[in-house]
């Protein structure tokens, strides 16, 4: 059977999931850009933007995250059976909402056991930690906690495959 | 008292036996072989008709072992992505739906709507029916439908961790990663329980000896060390090479039970009874393929001849779940076939349990009685390793019967 080269280069290069998503993250580099605009975009200007976070941010929404978020969500966001991930189909459920809309669900639903009992300050870092966690790279300006300029802010699917070209929008193409 | 002198008999053959363990009190032994299950709990059991003159069909499948465990990986091929979810060994019923799970969730942030699933065993419905669960529109490609695939020529029982890595190959994460699919899997299998058909059911399972079950015939013989091992022969040697997890979800599946004196039904001197999930071919494939059409799934029947083939989909992201056979379409040398054949006899609802005994399993499904050398040769977790022999062995199934032929025909039915 005749077998691709460039295949069984990559087959013994995939180690593990970080490496072949790295890889992932490559091929669809050039889509960043295109990805910034949301696929339900309103009708009026201005575009949403990429949030901003700082490193800082993260790491202290990933100790929020381990006290009070992880014995439900897992300590590696996985989530369980009957309890939602944190990463994965978290993305496919949030790409592209205003950030102010999960900040306010965060706000008002979360901890479920004690909902709303965090601080604005660390559920702003938790978000900031949910945006590492998901393929977003820190910045220099921190997430705010104001929930205008969050509206102003999308969540991002920084993994997302480049939009199809000529295509009718929410319809893949079918050759058949 | 019900109970008779079980464990005075078994102290005097232990004390006989060289090299055995001796139980040094009563109590001791029934701890030893947990608990013992309370009297008249067993029910009086029709004995199950096992003859060579019955077997309807022989069937061979080759499970998928890959030492590093299943490949979970995401890989660019052409301009798809194709995210792998094969090489579950002996293992890929029980895991199948934890499988899917983090295959679809690897998948998710790709944020694709159109998927594409190549393979119809096991794997490639759970993954199809998991996708859409999570929103996608997939449509499985496939040679064959599920009722040809090798996943349905395995005994169909919840074996999570049955040839499933290497201690040596696997990541020091996939002890994790194994126990959270098969947290998930049990959990989604319970959703079939008790539906139409018995899609997934519980039988009871007797577990008999006739010697102690004890450590020693627990413990595996010492590695032969002249045999070398995985790492300097490419294929397991030993079976304490193989990795074992079941200890890590104990909490959640049903232990098995010690019948004590007159409860114990079978003409040997030890059973245990342990109830153990199983999956019904017929119920449960037609309750899947019904779930994905329901889904709006397709099916295209289509052979691929190799990885470059995908770039001819529609679709972008493509959900390889094609077992044993990734190792020639995929070129994953690193899949080892291990043999597994099973016979079937006519379904025998009366006789509606498990039994094993003597290196051989019965189990009493839906779609009939099927019949495996589990262990005839001695090799336990070795039997059957780098054999791709994939014709039925008649002789083979012939030995396993012949045990529950013989153990049957000393059974005592008794009275209602």
């Amino acid at each position: 059977m005749a077998q691709h080269p460039i295949f069984a280069k990559q087959a013994q290069k995939a180690r593990g999931f970080c490496t072949a998503l790295l890889a992932a993250t490559g091929l669809v580099a050039t889509a960043h850009a295109a990805l910034a605009a949301p696929r339900h975009a309103p009708a009026a200007p201005p575009a949403p933007a990429a949030p901003s976070f700082t490193a800082e941010q993260a790491d202290h929404g990933a100790q929020i995250y381990a006290g009070t978020c992880a014995m439900c969500h897992g300590a590696a966001l996985e989530g369980a059976h009957d309890m939602p991930p944190l990463r994965g189909l978290f993305v496919a459920r949030w790409a592209n909402t205003s950030l102010n809309k999960l900040y306010a669900y965060i706000t008002h639903a979360m901890p479920l056991m004690a909902p709303g009992t965090l601080p604005p300050q660390d559920n702003i870092d938790v978000i900031a930690f949910l945006l590492r966690e998901n393929g977003t790279e820190p910045g220099h300006t921190p997430l705010p906690a104001d929930e205008n300029r969050l509206a102003q802010m999308v969540f991002p699917a920084p993994n997302a495959l480049p939009p199809v070209k000529a295509a009718q929008p929410g319809k893949a193409p079918r050759t058949r | 008292m019900k109970r008779r002198n079980l464990f005075a008999a078994s102290l005097a053959a232990g004390a006989l036996a060289a090299g055995r363990k001796s139980w040094a009190s009563v109590p001791e032994a029934a701890q030893a072989m947990g608990r013992t299950a309370p009297p008249g709990t067993v029910p009086a059991l029709t004995p199950a008709r096992v003859h060579a003159d019955q077997i309807m069909d022989i069937k061979v499948c080759l499970r998928p072992f890959r030492p590093a465990g299943p490949r979970l990986e995401i890989e660019p091929v052409a301009d798809k992505i194709v995210v792998h979810n094969y090489g579950h060994g002996g293992s890929g019923w029980s895991l199948s739906w934890g499988s899917a799970a983090m295959a679809v969730e690897r998948a998710a942030p790709l944020m694709e709507k159109h998927v594409a699933v190549i393979g119809c065993g096991i794997i490639g419905l759970t993954t199809a029916i998991t996708a859409q669960r999570a929103g996608m529109n997939v449509t499985i490609y496939a040679r064959d439908m599920l009722p040809h695939t090798r996943s349905v020529r395995a005994n169909g029982s919840w074996t999570p961790d049955s040839r499933i890595a290497l201690i040596t190959a696997a990541t020091p994460d996939f002890a994790a990663t194994w126990e959270r699919m098969a947290r998930y899997s049990w959990q989604t299998y319970r959703e079939y329980l008790g539906l139409p058909g018995n899609p997934v059911d519980f039988r009871d399972n007797y577990l008999l000896s006739d010697t102690p079950p004890d450590e020693a015939d627990h413990t595996e013989p010492a590695p032969d060390i002249s045999k070398g091992s995985y790492a300097s022969t490419g294929v397991p040697q030993s079976e304490a090479e193989f990795a074992k997890y079941a200890d890590r979800i104990k909490d959640i599946i049903p232990a098995a039970e010690l019948l004590a004196g007159a409860d114990n039904p079978f003409p040997v001197a030890y059973a245990r009874r342990k109830p153990i999930m199983i999956y019904n071919f017929g119920a449960f494939g037609h309750a899947l393929l019904s779930d994905f059409y329901q889904a709006g799934g397709r099916i295209e029947i289509r052979e691929f001849h190799s990885p470059s083939e995908v770039a001819d989909l529609p679709e972008r992201v493509v959900f390889n779940c094609t077992g044993y056979a990734a190792r020639d379409l995929w070129g994953d040398k690193s899949l080892i076939p291990v043999r597994g054949q099973t016979a079937w006899l006519p379904p025998q609802p009366a006789a509606n349990y498990g039994v094993r005994y003597k290196g051989a399993a019965m189990l009493s499904k839906s779609d009939g009685l099927m019949v495996q050398g589990v262990n005839l040769s001695g090799l336990g977790e070795l039997e059957g390793v780098g054999n791709s022999m994939e014709q039925p062995n008649r002789a083979e199934a012939e030995q396993a019967v012949a045990v529950f032929e013989d153990l049957f025909s000393r059974f005592r039915p008794r009275r209602g």
